[in-house]
């Protein structure tokens, strides 16, 4: 996604800094050539007419930049507690990572937590269970003991 | 606006609020900046100058529904409850006029510039 927001928005910017640069041009142009012609009276008004082609590309370089910022902006989170809290039970920490892949700053993590590890509610003959069978079969690797 | 009782028993998350509000501050800073580039080049007077940015940033706001709002409410459909805008925002004026002034100055800023630019 950021790859698409990046070109998108270098995109719109170079057309936009070709219209720019064309506008110019022409007031240029077109006030040395209107002073060469007749009285100086008449510049403000010849200038102010810029052909529909640049205008054209202005406003559809103006709305390109606009598309690629939108794309390059981050998720926005929910602010009901109940959705918020249900989507961090849900996705974890992949549903709070930012453009880079990396989980935000502000990520506080699952706010059930406290629930989950209350010890009244330690399943501890399963767990002396899985511990028996990890000295069974030798104790050698963690992933034994994970699942 | 929600009364005590009504936060109670539905509360919200400032965090998200705040995350929510900085993004699309900081969106609506860029782009009237950028609107003031276009305002600029285009030349610009007086009401139409501000008319553009109006038009403009509303349709930021409609970019910012169509791609970053509306994905999430239709994924909250789906799974069955659906709660529309107020996923995102506490009201929906939030979104659509929330940035129009906050961005103005750097618009005015960037026109006068640009128009100054292109028009010397």
């Amino acid at each position: 996604m950021t790859w698409i927001s990046k070109s998108v928005t270098g995109l719109g910017l170079l057309f936009l800094a070709h219209a720019c640069y064309s506008a110019y041009e022409h007031s240029a142009l077109h006030s040395t050539s209107t002073a060469a012609l007749s009285t100086t009276s008449h510049i403000a008004t010849a200038a102010s007419s810029l052909p529909i082609d640049i205008s054209i590309e202005t406003l559809v370089a103006v709305f390109t930049v606009c598309l690629g910022l939108v794309l390059g902006t981050p998720e926005l989170r929910p602010i009901q507690w109940r959705v918020w809290a249900g989507k961090i039970e849900r996705e974890g920490e992949a549903g709070y990572t930012n453009i880079d892949g990396q989980v935000d700053k502000d990520y506080v993590g699952n706010p059930f937590r406290v629930l989950e590890s209350r010890p009244g509610f330690v399943d501890i003959r399963k767990q002396r269970k899985e511990f028996a069978a990890w000295v069974r079969e030798g104790g050698g690797s963690d992933a034994t003991i994970k699942s | 606006m929600l009364s005590e009782r009504e936060l109670q028993i539905s509360p919200i998350v400032q965090e998200s609020v705040v995350h929510n509000t900085k993004v699309l501050t900081t969106l609506h800073n860029l782009t009237a900046s950028l609107f003031g580039i276009g305002a600029g080049i285009l030349g610009l007077e007086s009401y139409p100058g501000f008319l553009f940015y109006l038009l403009f940033s509303l349709l930021t706001s409609g970019l910012v529904y169509a791609f970053r709002v509306r994905p999430g409410i239709i994924k909250e459909a789906q799974s069955g409850n659906s709660s529309g805008m107020q996923r995102y925002f506490r009201g929906s004026m939030e979104l659509w006029t929330g940035g129009l002034i906050e961005g103005l100055s750097g618009f005015v800023l960037t026109w006068t510039l640009f128009y100054g630019l292109v028009r010397a």
